[in-house]
């Protein structure tokens, strides 16, 4: 039974605010007692992390989510020994390595294969274990043409990269990853990703730090979420994840009936003449409404599945098989109901929608939980990114539950079906002759082939 | 301030590649490339040449060849207040580096004077070939003391490391320490015998003058190197004094305030 990898108890941490000009006695305090905020009262020093406790088993992998300024980085540098806890204790056991900022250590001027001697060194490797992986570290950014040239020429995708590829060589035990892989491209985070799975695989441990709920389930064993520097929730990270999603909407939706009731009631106090027309066209105007609705039936799960197997994914492939899978609760009976799911980009665009009302379904009644799925056997997406918002609501359209972008996926991009746009139908090129090549039009005209010719032939097939 | 010592004895090596990164990094771009590091001083040297022996009166001055003398004085100097300068603000620049990898603080400070002190290193070529030639034109310099150039240089390197952690370290907290330390440096080089010596002033003053506590270290150099005697007894105890104290001051300091530095920096 292996002891634990890292263990907090009761950990806080205090961050003297620098606008109050206290130069003097932080340098004191730092050198009487080994601490900035000690000297300060509550009006000068700012808490990022309160009374945190819990422990990660080696080989195991926690997600940390939460909003901004909850103290996810903090946690992180606290563990990666970046930064002292000013209360409680904390302990690490094992070599860790920290993706917090990639490539901090690099030097513009010189090449990147210097850089990469450097960084290693910074990060505790010898010159001969550097050396060792040297190969496979380039190989690892995908940099070998780039190599010899100075770094302040490299892209600052090639920078992370580079910095990622680093640091995951060093071969540590406990691996804290805060926030990095939202800056590479697609294929390099899967890389990322294949090799954050390895390391679980051969019993590493892993501190994940992400606003990619998604990858959190995806990689995490148990997932804490951290509000406000305390710990609102720990456990499995469906749970957890849904608990702060909840939460996030909830919020949301409070603020977007608070502008709303404003807008209201000023629209009443000006023209009380065009109430009804101001509250119609209310939910559209506003910025950012992820959930609506009167609650009469919730939305309470929300999948997508793909393949045939059914398994829930975040990447399909252009005409695959998929269903989008919405579990709903209703509060009462309702024999007025429509379940609505619309497909659109991240900016907004529609792309497909449809509901049980236009496919021709009446209500008839629905009493307890259902799981409802729409099934398409081939989803004709062009390759891309792409939200769901998902919808159940009375067939005068009134939203029980309205849910924005409940759900977000991906279409991978496929190298024999390329094209621009949002629809990719199958299709195939022809080319036809309209006149004979001669004069006396004896000469056949020539096959449409010899034109146009398939680079790849599977590609035609 | 024995841990800190400890510190970067166990990380030399990756002081030594900080050391090459700074050289690397510093002319990268440029046409001439190290060959800056003998042009730098030397540019110098012709600039105070040019001032004190034909803007100032040059019978001032006793010792001859003046441009030889002044080389044996200057380039030492050049070393220690770089020194002094970029480790100052080896802290505060790598402020980056300093928050967000975990590796011991205690190299950037070290790597500022090790970098200069090889600078220094590259440029001694260009002294040795002048007192050679002075010999050859038959002035009674130099002399088989010059082998005990290292000795000092050891000595000197302690106190130079000693100031600059103390004055890395405060000056992260103070950032006017940066602002302060150049007119300080301007102070100490005009109070060090380098472009006179100590024979050529009134007694009283003199006698400040070697308060300065970069003055033994100046006038050891020189006589090994260019009036090719050896230091007295005196003179060793004074250096490895100077040397231990600020030692003690700055290794102590530093690791006073090293727990505190990713924050605060």
């Amino acid at each position: 039974m292996p002891g634990p990898a890292v263990v907090l108890r009761g950990v806080g941490k205090r961050y003297r605010r620098e606008a109050g000009g206290y130069r003097l006695r932080t340098l004191k305090s730092a050198l009487l007692e080994g601490s900035l905020t000690s000297g300060l009262g509550a009006a000068d020093a700012v808490e990022a992390l309160e009374d945190v406790s819990f422990e990660v088993a080696a080989g195991e992998a926690v997600g940390v989510i939460g909003g901004n300024g909850s103290g996810k980085s903090t946690l992180i540098k606290l563990v990666a020994g970046l930064l002292r806890p000013t209360a409680g204790e904390l302990a690490v056991n094992g070599r860790v390595a920290a993706l917090i900022e990639l490539g901090a250590g690099f030097h513009p001027e010189i090449s990147g294969r210097e850089n990469i001697f450097i960084n290693g060194a910074l990060l505790g490797l010898s010159r001969r274990r550097i050396e060792e992986r040297y190969d496979d570290i380039v190989e690892f950014a995908g940099l070998a043409d780039f190599i010899e040239e100075p770094i302040k020429n490299y892209s600052s995708g090639m920078y992370v990269r580079l910095g990622f590829s680093v640091a995951i060589h060093t071969d540590p035990e406990i691996l804290l990853v805060d926030e990095v892989l939202a800056v590479g491209d697609e294929e390099f985070v899967h890389r990322c990703i294949t090799r954050i799975e390895e390391h679980l695989a051969g019993g590493g441990t892993l501190l994940f730090v992400s606003h990619s709920m998604g990858l959190v389930e995806e990689l995490c064993d148990r997932a804490v979420w951290l509000d406000q520097g305390r710990t609102r929730s720990i456990g499995a990270p469906r749970r957890v994840i849904d608990a702060y999603l909840e939460d996030v909407a909830k919020r949301e939706g409070e603020a977007h009936d608070r502008r709303r009731a404003l807008d209201v009631q000023q629209e009443q106090e000006s023209q009380p003449e065009e109430e009804e027309e101001a509250a119609v066209t209310a939910p559209a105007a506003e910025e950012e409404i992820l959930r609506w609705g009167s609650g009469q039936a919730r939305i309470v799960g929300a999948r997508l599945l793909a393949g045939n197997s059914s398994e829930e994914r975040y990447h399909v492939h252009c005409g695959e098989a998929v269903a989008f899978e919405l579990q709903v609760e209703p509060r009462e009976d309702l024999d007025d109901f429509v379940f609505g799911v619309g497909v659109k980009t991240p900016r907004g665009v529609d792309c497909w929608g449809t509901n049980t009302d236009l496919a021709g379904y009446e209500p008839r009644l629905l009493r307890g939980p259902v799981r409802v799925r729409l099934v398409c056997p081939e989803l004709r997406l062009a390759p891309g990114e792409y939200t769901v918002d998902l919808a159940v609501h009375a067939r005068d359209g009134r939203a029980y539950d309205y849910r924005r972008r409940a759900l977000r996926f991906t279409v991978a991009e496929s190298s024999a079906l390329r094209s621009i746009g949002l629809y990719l139908p199958d299709h195939e090129w022809q080319v036809e002759a309209l006149r004979g090549g001669s004069a006396d039009g004896a000469a056949k005209p020539p096959a449409a082939i010899d034109w146009l010719v398939p680079r790849d032939p599977r590609r035609m097939e | 301030m024995i841990e800190v010592a400890r510190c970067l004895v166990r990380y030399r090596g990756l002081v030594w590649t900080l050391v090459l990164r700074e050289l690397r990094a510093r002319y990268r771009g440029s046409v001439l490339g190290f060959l800056w590091s003998l042009i730098n001083p030397l540019l110098l040297l012709a600039v105070y040449s040019f001032v004190f022996s034909q803007i100032l009166p040059r019978d001032v001055v006793s010792a001859e060849p003046y441009g030889v003398f002044l080389v044996t004085g200057l380039f030492p100097w050049i070393w220690v207040s770089t020194s002094l300068l970029e480790g100052c603000s080896s802290l505060t620049g790598n402020s980056a580096l300093i928050r967000k990898a975990v590796f011991p603080v205690e190299v950037l400070p070290a790597v500022a004077v090790v970098a200069n002190l090889v600078h220094f290193l590259l440029a001694l070529p260009i002294v040795a070939v002048a007192l050679i030639l002075s010999r050859l034109l038959g002035y009674p310099i130099a002399g088989w003391t010059f082998v005990l150039l290292p000795v000092v240089l050891l000595i000197e390197v302690v106190m130079v490391a000693g100031l600059v952690f103390a004055l890395s370290a405060v000056n992260v907290h103070f950032k006017d320490v940066r602002d302060l330390l150049g007119n300080v440096l301007v102070l100490a080089f005009f109070m060090a015998p380098i472009i006179y010596t100590l024979s050529d002033i009134p007694p009283g003053l003199a006698q400040v003058v070697q308060l300065n506590p970069f003055t033994s270290f100046t006038v050891a150099i020189q006589d090994l190197l260019f009036f090719g005697r050896l230091p007295v007894t005196g003179d060793w105890l004074v250096m490895a004094a100077i040397a231990a104290a600020s030692w003690a001051l700055g290794a102590g300091l530093f690791s006073r305030l090293s727990d505190t530095l990713a924050e605060a920096v």
